[in-house]
């Protein structure tokens, strides 16, 4: 792949990352199989079976790829602020109940459409990346004033927000990282960044320190389950200092119950070992330790840590290592900023949901629910993920202006 | 590389983001080889233990066969009516929907649920609490079974009431094992089961093997009792989640030999999914049967001894018989009542019935484990040591009359006057052996000297275990030479030892030890019960007996001419007209024995009952067996002719007609006469 550069006549698409998606696809559509083999039934007709409309969406979403490499990004770009202002709108449609539908995870999340229930929180993460990348590609000297660096906040608050009020801290955190890297890559003065991470940083401390040690009355509202993943995550007790004996027994069991999830996923990474037991072979999915509904969405990595083992996290991440470099390599390679920030963008934002999401099954992260891009089970964030790298394509096939 | 190519870019913004994602995914790298590789097993463990339950799976329990290999104790199977709640998931969850409360809502919302066909008015499940949840699960679970049990019990038609703390206890603990609805389904309900059972989802029986006793009381404690037990033997797992019901051997030679009957369990693996529910199931280690016992007991033997005590002194007598080879040791019978069925034990015995048992100390194995006087029987020993120091068999001893009671004799030690059941007048020492003058033989023991007695007694091992059941045996009583010798032992005393009263006890199993050694010309022998053990696969091949016959312990010592006096004394006892013995003798069968009545007295020396006795042997001409009869009683008027003769009579006559003209049974390979050691 070195000799690409040195090319006399430039691919039409990057091979190598064509594979690597290839290879995430394939394992994704094996192990969504294998997690929903339990709840199988055989009242389902076959296109109803998750593995197939699963492969179904990847065909989707590779379409929908295709389509976009076909329209250079500049012209996406300049439709960019209407793709933004379309994702708020439907971000603030669907805090409305009865447009937005919670299907009993208390989260305001989706819009049912007749054939998919759309996320528009996925999509979203796509408009702000394109707005962003249209919006941070003006002249170098802009970028240092800052009402161009308080309106790119802006821009990035505006969906962060809004998706925190579904609430799903998850994606909305993602933004943060994403809008950051594409604003330092687009070479927003370092005095700015820097202001920004101490601000985000102490924030980030304050409701922290807010969530885990406040007393009930000074805390931030927040959904309980939230505050319960984060007092699970830094192993902090569920009962107040002086609670009796039994609040602190019921206490330690919704504990126990909170942290049953991480607990399991932990275990089947864990028991997985270096081979693994072998596909359709894990006992965590099939027994439903691993609860049925968690499985194929955003544990689908512990499903393939524990039939795969080591060697199966290792060509996860070195599937997802190949395609985050290509796409650090498209973006040096693009015709313009503006090219460079798109790759940038969306290379930091699948970064960031593989991070958070593996780092949640071995405990290094807190739990958030944001899938793993392409292997999780899901229409929105696999047509997101691939449109998302299809847009990083776009850049490379017309990386050269003339 | 690629990611060196990254990581050399000139352009430093992007260096730095690649950077980042570099170390990104070292830390994910890390962590995974940490928790997959490192620690790995510890998460296997952990997935072990939740996913997986070990079930204890009992042996088969060798049988108890008899020397001709007829069985007296074997398994039959057990069925047991039971739920398997892993079936029941789904209608679990249908009664849980069913019972959950719902309310009609009509929706008024707009949204693509308009859309899609979908009517505007629905059923709302009704928001229900964590406890209530919890509550409605457990009613639906309940509801379920409890209908099954109603099912199943109209069925079979009986009632089968389901406890509800039963239920949950069973449904916490043992969700994994089937729940027992009803227990020991007898053959018309197996069959009504059976015929219904297509449609019966979650119901079925389950197999249990439980120990059976064909002969019901025949030999009961000999065999012994079983107890519920479902710990793990030595060297086995310790840990298992489940047991299925096992047994153990607590008296008898179930108890003895369990180590050997018993075998060894196996184990189960469940796999258990997150509900606790049984997946599947996988056999990790097969049990291994355990071993047959062949015992030396006669079947037929043992049922006459144990019906001719029934036949004359009821059912609820104290009394025992034993019959023994003379030359092997081997025990061809060893009968005790009252009895008990063993049965009762193994299937659980109800309280009602055990405390029948326990009033008429049932259990008790009169055989061995209690304490008799024995009475006139011990003038043989006594005879035997006063012949080794001389006495003349011929010479004439006069007997004093009783002034109190004209007619019989009795005698002065000091100034105790000890009374004669016989006549006054001039005995010989077969005269009075058979009429069993307490004066002749009072006289001449204080001749021989208390200590030839004792030494004599030490021969025939009185006061030691003869070892036929370890732990379930008495030693019985009997003077050490110090303490016969100490200033304080009167000739009174030794007066009293002579005619088997006293200081000394014996057992019936002692007393056969002692009557063979008699009749087979010397050797004490240690008592057989066991022939030997067999594998259960292979019940044909050779297995080289373990315990081997004729083992000898001591010799008498005793010159062949003085037990031929012995010997022929006590075939007149029994053949002679006015001997004591009459009543057992056998037409055509040379039966020699020795009547005894002991008394029983109570804390103030007063006559409270009587042990009798009849030990003898046979054929006179080269004998093979000997019988044992003992009976306690505290009705007056008895004697040991009387009460154990015609008991004694019914077993010769089994024997006679069992080993027709020969006079043999099977006979196992006797071994030249050499000391040995216990066999056990």
């Amino acid at each position: 792949m070195y000799e690409m550069h040195l090319n006399d006549h430039p691919a039409r698409v990057d091979r190598l990352l064509l594979a690597a998606l290839g290879g995430l696809l394939v394992m994704g559509t094996l192990f969504v199989y294998s997690a929903t083999l339990a709840g199988g039934s055989a009242a389902i007709p076959w296109y109803d079976d998750i593995w197939v409309r699963q492969v179904f969406w990847y065909l989707i979403g590779l379409g929908s790829a295709a389509m976009i490499c076909i329209v250079d990004y500049h012209v996406l770009a300049r439709w960019s602020l209407v793709a933004y202002g379309l994702m708020i709108l439907c971000l603030v449609a669907v805090l409305i109940p009865h447009i937005g539908q919670t299907h009993g995870w208390g989260a305001r999340r989706w819009i049912d459409l007749p054939f998919f229930q759309f996320q528009p929180s996925e999509f979203a993460k796509l408009g702000f990346i394109l707005a962003a990348a249209h919006f941070l590609s003006r002249p170098a000297d802009e970028l240092s004033q800052p009402w161009v660096f308080w309106k790119g906040i802006a821009l990035m608050l505006l969906p962060f927000g809004l998706i925190l009020k579904e609430p799903d801290l998850g994606s909305a955190l993602v933004l943060i990282p994403t809008g950051v890297v594409m604003m330092l890559v687009a070479g927003t003065p370092k005095r700015y960044l820097i202001k920004l991470g101490l601000i985000v940083g102490l924030l980030g401390i304050l409701v922290l320190a807010d969530v885990l040690f406040a007393p009930r009355g000074l805390q931030i509202k927040m959904q309980d389950y939230q505050r319960q993943r984060l007092l699970v995550y830094f192993g902090i007790d569920f009962a107040n200092k002086n609670a009796t004996p039994e609040e602190r027994a019921k206490a330690q069991r919704l504990r126990a119950d909170k942290s049953y999830q991480v607990t399991q996923a932990l275990i089947s990474v864990g028991s997985g070992g270096l081979f693994g037991k072998g596909w359709c072979k894990g006992n965590q999915t099939a027994l439903g330790y691993l609860p049925a509904g968690a499985a194929h969405n955003d544990f689908i990595f512990s499903v393939i840590a524990e039939e795969e083992g080591f060697v199966g996290s290792l060509v996860v991440l070195t599937l997802y290592a190949v395609i985050l470099f290509s796409g650090l390599r498209i973006a040096g390679q693009a015709r313009d900023r503006l090219g460079k920030l798109v790759a940038v963008g969306v290379v930091t934002l699948i970064f960031s949901h593989v991070f958070v999401n593996i780092g949640m099954n071995i405990r290094i992260v807190p739990v958030t629910g944001i899938p793993l891009p392409l292997l999780s089970y899901g229409g929105s964030s696999v047509l997101c993920s691939l449109i998302a790298l299809g847009l990083m394509q776009n850049v490379y096939i017309h990386r050269r202006g003339y | 590389m690629l990611i060196f190519d990254e990581l050399k870019k000139n352009d430093p913004q992007l260096r730095l983001v690649a950077l980042v994602l570099v170390a990104g995914f070292l830390t994910l790298l890390t962590g995974l080889w940490w928790v997959q590789v490192v620690t790995s097993r510890k998460y296997q463990t952990h997935q072990e233990t939740q996913a997986y339950r070990t079930i204890r799976i009992p042996a088969i329990r060798g049988k108890i066969l008899d020397r001709e290999g007829r069985v007296l104790a074997e398994n039959r199977p057990r069925y047991n009516l039971c739920v398997y709640f892993d079936d029941l998931g789904g209608a679990f969850q249908q009664e849980y929907d069913r019972l959950r409360p719902q309310q009609v809502a009509t929706s008024g919302g707009i949204g693509w649920k308009f859309w899609r066909r979908s009517s505007s008015s629905h059923l709302n499940r009704v928001r229900l609490s964590r406890a209530q949840m919890d509550a409605l699960t457990w009613q639906a679970r309940f509801n379920v079974v409890d209908e099954i049990c109603r099912r199943v019990g109209a069925q079979l038609g009986v009632s089968l009431p389901l406890d509800p703390k039963r239920f949950v206890r069973s449904y916490e603990e043992e969700r994994a094992m089937p729940f027992v609805i009803m227990p020991n389904l007898n053959d018309a309900q197996m069959a009504r089961f059976e015929e219904n059972q297509q449609d019966d989802h979650g119901v079925n029986l389950q197999l249990l093997a439980v120990r059976y006793y064909p002969y019901h009381t025949t030999a009961a404690h000999v065999l012994g009792e079983m107890q519920q037990d479902n710990q793990s033997a030595a060297g086995e797992d310790s840990f298992f989640n489940y047991r299925l019901p096992d047994y153990r051997g607590v008296t008898g030679v179930e108890a003895i030999y369990d180590d050997q009957l018993h075998g060894h369990a196996g184990m189960d693996s469940v796999l258990v999914n997150s509900q606790g529910l049984r997946q599947s199931e996988v056999v990790v280690s097969q049990p291994e049967a355990g071993e047959n016992l062949v015992l030396t007991l006669d079947l037929d033997i043992q049922q006459a001894a144990e019906s001719a005590i029934l036949k004359y002194q009821g059912p609820n007598a104290s009394a025992s018989a034993v019959v023994m080879e003379v030359h092997s040791g081997d025990v061809l019978a060893l009968a005790s009542s009252p009895t008990f069925d063993p049965n009762d034990f193994a299937q659980g015995i109800t309280a009602a019935k055990y405390k029948e048992i326990q009033q008429l100390t049932a259990e008790k194995n009169r055989a061995t484990i209690e304490n008799y006087a024995p009475g006139s029987i011990f003038k043989t020993v006594v005879a035997l040591a006063a012949l080794e120091h001389g006495l003349n068999p011929h010479a004439i001893y006069d007997v004093q009359e009783n002034p109190e009671r004209p007619g019989r004799g009795c005698i002065y030690i000091g100034r105790r006057k000890i009374e004669d059941t016989a006549p006054p007048g001039p005995y010989d020492f077969e005269k009075a052996f058979m009429h069993s003058s307490n004066a002749y033989f009072i006289t001449n023991g204080l001749w021989a000297g208390v200590e030839n007695i004792i030494r004599m007694g030490d021969r025939f091992h009185l006061g030691e275990r003869t070892g036929l059941l370890p732990h379930q045996e008495t030693a019985g009583e009997f003077p050490t030479l110090a303490h016969v010798t100490a200033p304080d032992w009167r000739a009174g005393d030794t007066a009293n030892l002579c005619i088997g009263q006293g200081e000394i006890a014996v057992t019936p199993i002692q007393m056969a030890v002692l009557i063979s050694a008699i009749a087979n010309g010397g050797a004490v022998l240690w008592p057989q019960l066991v022939d030997h053990f067999e594998s259960m696969d292979t019940p044909l091949a050779p297995n080289p007996s373990r315990f081997s016959a004729g083992l000898v312990r001591d010799d008498l010592n005793v010159s062949a001419r003085n037990l031929e006096v012995v010997r022929h004394a006590m075939l007149a006892d029994v053949q002679s007209p006015g001997g004591s013995g009459t009543r057992a003798a056998v037409p055509g069968f040379e039966i020699c024995g020795k009547t005894g009545t002991a008394q029983i007295q109570d804390v103030h020396n007063r006559t409270v009952g009587h042990n009798y006795w009849f030990a003898s042997f046979a054929p006179y001409e080269n004998p093979k067996y000997a019988v044992v009869v003992m009976v306690q009683s505290y009705v007056e008027g008895g004697s040991g002719g009387l009460v154990c003769g015609p008991i004694a009579h019914d077993i010769y006559e089994e024997i006679i007609q069992k080993t027709g003209a020969s006079h043999s049974l099977a006979n196992r390979n006797v071994k030249p006469n050499i000391l040995q050691s216990p066999p056990l």
